[in-house]
């Protein structure tokens, strides 16, 4: 099981970049509703190797400029986004036609989409506009990963096959080959070891750890909770023992620094 | 005198082709060189459903850019307010102001392509409401970022003084009719109550320092290629007044002619000269149109370094007249 981080509002940068320092596979970036790309954005830039989850909330804008925001943030990460679409205040129907039509306009094909909240496009009188439109640019995935989450977040998994955040280890489905999840970490490490290990029994696959303050405890996160899922038995003498000596420098050969490490 | 660069569009061209993220990864080295050389800001531009990947998405490029420089401004010249839910640009102008620590500027357009109002649903008559409830929601939520508005008329222009509202200039407006839309924002300004400071005027110009013949005739290739783009796009400018009209669907050669007439290129104290006479026709600040179809990120550094060491310092205390 991989781990990840729940960044806070407006810590995204500092706490991507500390989570990835640390080795956890991705950070979850979930600000207000409005402005997931543009944190995702700062996050970005002071990261180069950490999948970027971020919560896209349906309802908030038209479903193709959700897409170009998404599709942007995969520009600028390289590829590293993964949308949590959070069904916010739609019912399952509605949902259903904005996700439909989010994923439409992340495809590498033209959209034209026909619904009832929507038409793409629209056909409106007095527009000189072709019968489908491009949206553009794509994003460098083949295929840009959805989990979801929210109200109708398990009802919309089950019709349109995506994988549905669990908040509970007996929400796993262990037959997908991707199951999210997210938990609270006591900061107490025994009960946490014990935590992180009913997640991987359950079959979750990518576990977002929330905590009070991220770039404090990952460390923590990294050496003692990272190593206990990433194999049965994981011999806890290896993270308990002694930390070797840093090295005492200085420098003189030095190696340049990877592109998300500067600014 | 103030400074800025642009246009950043995050293209990847017929004629430029690249990956389409390396757009992206040269925006950032681009806004680190223009914080570094002492800039005042960067310009961002958006279309939507153009082959290209044009950047529709300024708020997120915005993002990147000020997360990596310090001191430098990043504008959007324009974001095309009608295709934005307001209470979303709102909600991200405020984020990008915080975040920043206030080097957020918001330039907002109507827009122009039925493709893109057809894209999102919207009628092309309700553009210019919904560019006023954009304005609303933003100066609800972030009252202290500077706005700007874009127009080749003098009475949109007036209008924008009055209301306080800076102005953002194409750069292929001729000198005359810059000084005749600055004559106008000032007179909206001084019908205001005036209790905001006067709001500023700014003009793209395409503008190069080069001595070398070769690179001059480069140079005017890479901005003709650049309206070329515009003629795409299906930009034009109506004939207004004494304005001759620039229509690059039906008069694609003389609109390029005309266009690319406009620029400055040459040795430093040419272009000095030139930014004379804008700053005669009412300019405040200059934003240099340096991004332009064919010039290689190199190219655009090294012309970066020349505006900023051989030209900025002599322009620095030049008050728009």
């Amino acid at each position: 099981m991989k781990i990840g981080i729940r960044t806070r509002p407006g810590h995204e940068a500092a706490e991507a970049a500390a989570a990835e320092r640390h080795g956890a596979f991705g950070v979850l970036i979930e600000p207000e509703a409005a402005t997931a790309a543009v944190a995702g954005a700062a996050a970005a830039t002071r990261t180069s190797l950490t999948r970027l989850v971020v919560r896209t909330v349906l309802g908030v804008d038209h479903p193709v400029t959700l897409a170009e925001d998404l599709a942007v943030l995969d520009n600028i990460s390289a590829g590293r986004v993964v949308a949590l679409v959070d069904t916010g205040e739609l019912d399952l129907e509605a949902a259903r036609e904005d996700l439909t039509l989010l994923l439409a306009a992340l495809t590498p094909r033209p959209v034209r989409h026909q619904g009832i909240r929507w038409q793409v496009p629209a056909g409106l009188e007095g527009h000189d506009a072709p019968q489908e439109v491009e949206v553009t640019p794509k994003p460098v995935q083949v295929e840009l990963p959805i989990w979801l989450t929210g109200a109708v977040a398990r009802e919309l998994g089950a019709v349109m096959g995506d994988p549905v955040l669990a908040e509970e280890p007996p929400a796993c489905d262990r037959h997908r080959s991707v199951q999210p999840a997210s938990a609270r970490l006591s900061g107490d490490r025994e009960s946490d070891r014990e935590l992180v290990s009913r997640w991987r029994a359950a079959g979750a696959t990518h576990l977002m750890l929330e905590v009070d303050d991220p770039e404090a405890a990952v460390p923590e996160i990294a050496r003692y909770l990272i190593p206990e899922v990433a194999m049965p038995l994981f011999p806890r003498i290896v993270a308990e023992a002694m930390t070797p000596r840093p090295w005492p420098g200085p420098a003189r050969y030095v190696t340049l620094p990877s592109p998300g490490a500067s600014g | 005198m103030r400074f800025g660069a642009g246009l950043w569009c995050l293209q990847s061209t017929a004629t430029m082709p690249r990956h389409p993220a390396t757009a992206y990864r040269e925006l950032l080295e681009d806004a680190r060189l223009l914080d570094r050389l002492g800039y005042d800001s960067l310009w961002l531009s958006e279309h939507h459903f153009f082959y290209d990947g044009y950047c529709p998405s300024l708020p997120t490029a915005a993002a990147a850019a000020l997360e990596v420089t310090e001191n430098l401004h990043v504008a959007t010249g324009m974001l095309l307010a009608p295709m934005r839910s307001p209470e979303k640009l709102a909600a991200e102008t405020a984020a990008l102001h915080e975040r920043s620590g206030g080097r957020f500027e918001l330039g907002v357009a109507l827009g122009y392509r039925d493709v893109e109002f057809d894209g999102k649903g919207v009628p092309r008559q309700e553009r210019v409401q919904r560019r006023k409830d954009a304005l609303h929601a933003v100066h609800d939520a972030a009252p202290e970022v500077p706005v700007w508005l874009g127009s080749a008329l003098p009475e949109a222009v007036e209008r924008a003084g009055r209301h306080a509202h800076g102005v953002l200039y194409s750069g292929a407006n001729p000198l005359s009719l810059v000084r005749d839309l600055s004559d106008a924002h000032r007179r909206g300004y001084e019908s205001s109550d005036g209790s905001r400071p006067r709001p500023r005027i700014a003009a793209l110009r395409n503008v190069w320092v080069t001595e070398d013949e070769r690179e001059r005739e480069a140079v005017l290739d890479w901005f003709r290629a650049s309206y070329v783009l515009y003629a795409g796009l299906g930009w034009s400018v109506p004939q207004r007044g004494e304005t001759a009209a620039m229509d690059f669907r039906a008069e694609l050669d003389k609109a390029l002619d005309d266009a690319v007439g406009t620029a400055i290129i040459g040795p430093a104290e040419q272009v000095i000269e030139g930014l004379h006479e804008v700053a005669e026709a009412g300019v405040d600040d200059v934003v240099f149109r340096v991004v332009v179809e064919g010039a290689p990120q190199a190219a655009i550094h090294e012309v970066l370094h020349r505006l900023a060491e051989e030209v900025m310092p002599a322009l620095r205390d030049v008050e728009a007249t």
